[in-house]
């Protein structure tokens, strides 16, 4: 069977997340890959999400927000630029390829925009061919740590 | 801890959702999850019936989580969360599942989009699983409204809120009431006079005491929340007045505040600024309201032309249509026959617009007037050129008529271009000060653009008239009555109901080190310097998280959003 990868999206309930229903109310279609998670802001998707993600088998992470300017909170998603420089650093380090943690600017007008990022993401993604993480588990198949929740 | 029992229900949307998802297959499969109690498929969940079902399931199964996988969350959340607290749980034990919006709208292979939307209503399932009963907080509604721009709008809601007792205060940026209506001269279709409908309203805000009109003025901020809001009030122009700051109280926000007419001048084909006798439709009102139609050079026009869709429904500028244009238009062809009868009046449309109450018989009766009404085509324009010296008119149009497939050319002593309506170029910044969003041409965004066309996705600010999109002055007037009554609504109740969701902090948990204080938009946290730890103020925070995906001691929790609750949708979805 051919790869498919496993993305899961997390978006800003006010821009982004609007902006992918809004796809669907206008019916473009875009792979299944992806599988949204809804925060309420951009800032609130703490590096722990993006890792967990990828522990537990995403092939890729997909982070979006409204567009600099226009979180619902002011600067949420100047939060979020910020703290995804940071990450993309540590996963680099971790020998995690860069197209596969993405951030983008989806506003709640933007179904086509949402539609393309998918898109194009699955197909970078696809020709990557699984995640390290993954691979390794699925080798090794031993439980992850647990970590700390609040 | 009591036993978790979850109902599952599938929504199968008429076809809209079972015609590329398995639902029964989906349910089959999780029913065999830990915790699910009851999993069932139906045709419509949103409906009595389906909310019915739930209720009497969580009644007879002894349900105390439920997931229902539709639409979007966006869309019915709060319905179902009714019928949770139609059955006795608390609402706050449900979670939807978007298997619709973002699944079988947005994938046509059955097999994919079926194990999509199983791998959601899995996350769905083990996320509400974690959830908290949360209890909504209450606040008081203050009864005052501010109300943003003095044109049709603005004063429209301004005098259905006064008028039933309650405060208004009526920030205008000119030193004049009635916008843009105030340059009209008739109004299509009825052909009532501007000045008839405006007077009467702006009288009575002015005689009204329940309404501080400040003229000249501009909103500078806007702090607080739905009900309480705090706004600063200043003098409009930049080098205004500093001192002249009001801050007012207010329980909700109507923004009023219009369009701005398209730049004629951008289109160059047309000679607008070069030749004399080209004006816009502004500028002709203008002769009509003076009684005086005139050429530049002082004689009267014997051909005139109108130019339809000028800057609207084209591909160079704006995508759509401005929706009062085609009614104008006729109405200058009446105006210019009963004011000129010999003369002779050219009509150029791309399609004509009649969509309204009334407007198809004055379409009709514009026709009978003896206008002549040539098609042109859509991305193709009418060419306007000079005449000759010595030509019966001064200018010659030439037009590629889609009607005849002719190429025709017809005489103007005046050129009227009805110029379309675009969002003003300040609109970004009101939109930033009360926090609304904008579409792609700088229309402000409602919160449902059909069920829930006033009012935004921030909770006590609403739009009304041409702000929001182009209309025409009845739909205007709706808009902003509706507003009103949305309020006036609120204000009956005295108090309102605020989302339980916001963050708060585990005061074992938090070091003291002061990371998230400084990080929040709204100063919601506060450092309580006894206790050395923070504190989150619960009316002012709206949880957007900032603070809790900072802190370094994982020690803020953002309810409804906990990190729980996020990494058992994360399992879910990659399970
Ligand atoms: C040529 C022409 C002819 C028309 N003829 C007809 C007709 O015959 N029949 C019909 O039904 N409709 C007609 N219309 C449409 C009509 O003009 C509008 O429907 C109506 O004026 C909209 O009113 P409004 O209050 O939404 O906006 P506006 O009239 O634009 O009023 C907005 C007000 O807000 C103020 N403002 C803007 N920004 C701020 C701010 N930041 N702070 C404070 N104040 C602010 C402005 O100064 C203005 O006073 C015509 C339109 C045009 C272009
Ligand atoms: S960031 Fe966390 S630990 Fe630091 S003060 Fe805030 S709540 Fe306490
Ligand atoms: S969740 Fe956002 S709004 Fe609430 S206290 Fe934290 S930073 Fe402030
Ligand atoms: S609300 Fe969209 S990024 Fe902050």
């Amino acid at each position: 069977m051919s790869f498919e990868p496993k993305i899961v999206g997390f978006l800003c309930n006010w821009c982004s997340y609007a902006g992918a229903d809004l796809a669907g109310t206008s019916r473009i279609q875009y792979p299944a890959n992806v599988r949204v998670i809804r925060v309420m802001c951009s800032a609130r998707i703490d590096p722990t999400f993006v890792l967990k993600a990828l522990r537990d088998g995403a092939d890729g992470v997909l982070i979006c927000g409204c567009h600099p300017g226009d979180c619902h909170y002011t600067e949420g998603n100047y939060k979020a630029l910020r703290r995804y420089e940071l990450l993309k650093q540590t996963l680099c380090a971790f020998g995690i390829e860069e197209a596969r943690v993405r951030l983008e600017w989806v506003s709640a007008s933007e179904g086509q925009v949402f539609a393309e990022v998918v898109t194009d993401m699955t197909e970078k993604i696809r020709a990557l061919g699984p995640s390290r993480f993954r691979v390794e588990q699925e080798n090794a198949s031993q439980p992850v740590h647990q970590e700390v929740t609040k | 801890m009591e036993e978790v029992r979850i109902g599952v229900y599938v929504c199968n949307c008429g076809t809209n959702i079972a015609k590329v998802v398995d639902c029964d297959a989906i349910c089959a499969s999780l029913s065999k999850m830990p915790n699910v109690a009851v999993a069932r498929t139906y045709k419509y969940m949103c409906s009595t019936p389906g909310q019915e079902m739930i209720v009497e399931d969580i009644r007879k199964n002894n349900l105390n989580r439920v997931v229902v996988a539709a639409c979007s969350p966006r869309m019915h959340e709060r319905t179902f969360r009714k019928a949770l607290q139609t059955a006795g749980i608390n609402p706050y034990f449900f979670e939807m599942a978007n298997i619709r919006e973002q699944c079988s709208w947005v994938h046509e292979n059955e097999e994919t989009a079926t194990a999509k939307a199983e791998a959601l209503t899995r996350a769905a399932i083990l996320r509400v699983a974690h959830h908290e009963p949360l209890e909504n907080l209450y606040a008081d509604m203050c009864p005052s409204t501010l109300v943003l721009g003095g044109g049709i709008a603005g004063l429209s809601a301004a005098l259905e809120l006064a008028e039933s007792g309650h405060p208004v205060f009526l920030v205008e940026k000119t030193d004049r009431l009635g916008g843009n209506l105030a340059r009209v001269d008739l109004t299509a279709p009825h052909l009532y006079s501007a000045r008839d409908l405006l007077t009467d309203r702006i009288a009575r805000v002015r005689a009204n005491p329940y309404v501080q009109l400040m003229l000249e003025s501009e909103l500078k901020s806007l702090s607080g929340f739905v009900g309480n809001f705090t706004a600063i009030v200043g003098a409009a122009k930049k080098n205004g007045d500093p001192h002249k700051e009001h801050v007012l109280e207010v329980g909700s926000v109507v923004v009023c505040t219009g369009y701005k007419e398209f730049d004629a001048g951008r289109v160059t084909h047309f000679g607008y600024g070069k030749l004399p006798n080209v004006v816009t439709s502004f500028e002709f009102e203008k002769m009509l309201r003076e009684g005086n139609i005139r050429t530049k050079e002082g004689r009267i026009p014997e051909y005139f032309a109108i130019v339809h869709c000028v800057g609207s429904r084209s591909r160079d500028f704006h995508g759509y249509c401005s929706r009062v244009c085609c009614m104008t238009a006729l109405k200058y062809a009446h105006e210019i026959k009963s004011a000129i009868p010999n003369s002779y009046v050219s009509d150029l449309y791309i399609d004509m617009h009649a969509f309204g109450k009334g407007h198809e018989d004055f379409y009709r009766g514009s026709s009978e007037a003896k206008t002549l009404f040539l098609m042109y085509g859509k991305n193709e324009h009418p060419v306007i050129k000079r005449a000759q010296p010595g030509e019966e008119s001064e200018m010659l149009i030439e037009v590629n008529e889609q009607l005849s497939g002719e190429t025709i050319e017809i005489p103007a002593d005046m050129v009227i271009l009805m110029v379309g309506m675009e969002a003003r170029s300040e609109s970004g910044d009101v939109a930033r000060l009360v926090n609304i969003s904008q579409d792609k041409d700088g229309w402000y965004i409602e919160s449902h653009p059909k069920l829930d066309p006033v009012a935004t996705t921030t909770e006590g600010i609403f739009i009304a008239g041409t702000c929001a999109a182009p209309k025409d002055i009845p739909d205007t007037v709706a808009q902003a009555r509706a507003a009103a009554a949305r309020i006036l609504g609120r204000i009956a109740k005295q108090k309102i109901e605020i989302d339980a969701v916001f963050a708060e902090v585990d005061e074992d948990l938090c070091s003291g080190c002061r990371v998230c204080n400084s990080l929040c938009p709204y100063s919601a946290v506060e450092f309580d310097e006894e206790k050395k730890r923070s504190r989150v103020n619960s009316a002012l925070c709206k949880a957007c998280g900032a603070c809790v995906a900072a802190c370094p001691s994982c020690a803020i929790k953002a309810r409804h959003f906990t990190d729980r609750q996020i990494f058992a949708q994360i399992e879910g979805v990659l399970r």
